[in-house]
């Protein structure tokens, strides 16, 4: 624990350095939000894989390999065939057609403040409901892992998010989002070369020493999702959820055009794409080398598996090499939720100070300065509140909120977002049909099903969005169709369809 | 050269061909778009929600032996990640080798509009 504490202290000193640093250029909006889009390909990258990797990516795909097998695997895959979406369909026409936010995008297309409303609620919503848990899970870890208290742990996330974001905007928050996705990578590749070579350096042992120990039925899918859906749901909410999170969006804006935001996303799709297949092999080794009973002794649901085969592989328990290894693995960990929850604060603060406060309450009537003060006090208010619903949440079962989260980006923002850039006649009442429809019906169908419910549940699926989602384009669609056509907005689509396909911005 | 012989009467109607340039330059890089992008969704939603469906509805089929231990199910994802990985690379040799110029011919073409005022 000594050692974890000095490596996290070590990290926690640079952060503060770039906030510091980072402080310094931060004045405008524009800076605040945006890091005044001067962001390159491969910065922005590999603060996608910062953004991205929550410790459900880092620690959780690892576990689930290790006991559950193939659908660990399954789960891992997910969020980088999302990318293809991100890459097909939204990062160039985001940078093309936003300022700082989704609910930009939205405004500038339909210019209704209904619409607005609309989106920001969806904003905060899945915002929220990400949030949350990633402060659970914070207490949690941070507490298992440096032994001070859950609260105290959750206190601790939420003050150095709110330094981080702040004072130093999208800039610092990028750069602790780059610094953590190296520290995820160098760690990957260091725990990845230490268990290949347990194995003569070919990966295929993995799986033969993992059927031989827990049998063919180990490396078959099913393992985890019991209902053949599930898998299905699983994969639509991955493919079209992660293309609607708010806070994946927010970093397109902080690059200069829509080349770079493309080069970004490939430069994501690599980094983070090779991690996801190393957590495959990682959760095999563990299996393999630490064993289930082990991995489940130190954590039900297998959230310590990583950090154990870290410790395993530097030489076991009570070794330097282990500690060191544990230590490093472990800050890491810590390093990836402070990463993730600045993204989040950070687009929530959009949502809050940029899109409800500047733009609906004041119509766009601020002052720059002005501004940037609003998104600072929102930013220290939304850190306060998630600290105060992290530490309310403590023991809660709160995975249904992660689900929850991707399902209502999937079914309510990604529905409303793609028909607003592509589709002429989709007005008002089909932003407020689809923002309505995806949410109700993710949060209605989370509630009653066996995530929530357990045994009890009334509908049989743990992620909805394979119903939920069709639902919410329907939704969106009839809503579109039943208020009647908006034909100034039909005229204006033209002139933002060139703004999404080439960038030149609507005067 | 073209628009010295352009007397200050044609100047409405030029400006009308200059904004159907415009629409025309835009419309072709929309098409172009559109006809590379859906094939290309259709490939990897196949490709990846195939798998999820193969993964809930086909164990006996997932689990069939390929190299040693590893079954098709674990071929399949890696195939998927490659499958990604070319998909990226490929759209991203499109755009700029395509989707760019067009782009910029786009633009020109708006700019014409607006550089005699």
């Amino acid at each position: 624990m000594s050692i974890t504490r000095g490596i996290f202290a070590v990290i926690l000193a640079i952060t503060l350095a770039i906030t510091y640093w980072a402080a310094k250029r931060t004045s405008t909006t524009s800076e605040f939000y945006a890091a005044a889009n001067k962001l390159t390909a491969a910065q922005n990258g590999f603060a996608l894989a910062g953004d991205w990797c929550s410790a459900a990516a880092f620690l959780g795909f690892t576990g689930l390999t290790a006991l559950y097998g193939m659908d660990g695997a399954l789960y891992a895959l997910g969020p980088l065939m999302a990318f293809c979406t991100v890459l097909f369909f939204i990062a160039e026409p985001l940078r093309n057609s936003g300022k700082y936010t989704l609910g930009d995008v939205i405004r500038i297309r339909m210019q209704t403040r209904t619409s607005l409303l609309a989106v920001i609620s969806g904003t905060i919503v899945v915002n929220f409901a990400y949030l949350m848990p990633q402060m659970a899970g914070a207490g949690v870890l941070v507490k298992l892992l440096t032994g001070i208290s859950y609260n105290w742990a959750v206190i601790f996330v939420g003050a150095s998010m709110i330094v981080y974001v702040g004072f130093g905007g999208m800039l610092a928050t990028t750069w602790v989002q780059i610094v953590k996705a190296v520290l995820m990578l160098a760690a990957g590749a260091l725990v990845l070369l230490l268990a290949l070579a347990t194995v003569h350096f070919n990966p295929l042992n993995f799986f033969q020493d993992a059927e031989s120990r827990y049998g063919p039925q180990f490396l078959l899918p099913g393992n985890y999702l019991k209902n053949p859906l599930d898998q299905i749901s699983l994969g639509l909410g991955y493919v079209l959820g992660l293309a609607g999170l708010p806070h994946v969006m927010t970093r397109f804006y902080t690059v200069p055009d829509a080349r770079t935001a493309r080069r970004s996303v490939v430069w994501v799709m690599f980094l983070a794409g090779a991690f996801f297949v190393a957590t495959t092999l990682f959760g095999l080794a563990a299996a393999n080398l630490v064993g289930q009973d082990a991995i489940r002794a130190a954590d039900k649901g297998g959230n310590l598996t990583l950090p154990l085969l870290a410790q395993f592989l530097g030489g076991g328990k009570g070794t330097l090499g282990g500690d060191i290894m544990l230590g490093f693995v472990s800050a890491v960990a810590v390093a990836t939720i402070l990463a993730v929850v600045s993204g989040l604060t950070l687009s929530t603060s959009g949502a809050i100070a940029h899109d409800f406060y500047v733009n609906w309450i004041k119509r766009g009537r601020i002052e720059e300065h002005k501004e940037v003060w609003v998104a600072r006090i929102s930013t220290v208010v939304i850190g306060v509140l998630a600290i105060a619903l992290g530490i309310l949440v403590q023991g809660v079962n709160v995975a249904v909120l992660v689900i929850l989260a991707i399902c209502v980006a999937a079914s309510a923002n990604f529905p409303v977002l793609i028909l607003s850039l592509f589709w002429r006649r989709f007005n008002t009442g089909g932003v407020v049909g689809g923002m309505l429809v995806g949410l109700v019906s993710s949060v209605v169908l989370a509630m009653i099903g066996p995530a929530v419910r357990g045994a009890d549940a009334i509908w049989p699926l743990v992620n909805p969005t394979v119903v939920s989602m069709p639902l919410g384009f329907l939704g969106a669609i009839l809503g579109t169709l039943l208020t009647g056509r908006d034909l100034a907005n039909e005229e204006r689509f033209e002139r933002f369809s060139r703004q999404v396909h080439t960038g030149l911005a609507a005067e | 050269m073209g628009t010295n012989a352009v007397s200050t009467n044609a100047r409405r109607e030029d400006e009308t061909g200059a904004a159907i340039a415009t629409r025309d330059a835009v419309h072709t890089l929309i098409a172009a778009k559109r006809s590379f992008l859906v094939p290309m969704t259709v490939i990897f939603l196949v490709g990846y929600l195939g798998l999820t469906a193969l993964a809930g509805f086909a164990k006996e089929f997932m689990g069939h032996k390929v190299i040693g231990a590893v079954n098709v199910g674990f071929i399949l994802i890696a195939a998927n990640y490659a499958l990604a990985w070319a998909l990226a690379i490929i759209y991203v040799r499109v755009a700029n080798a395509t989707f760019d110029p067009l782009t910029q011919k786009a633009l020109a073409a708006m700019n014409e509009k607006e550089c005699p005022r």
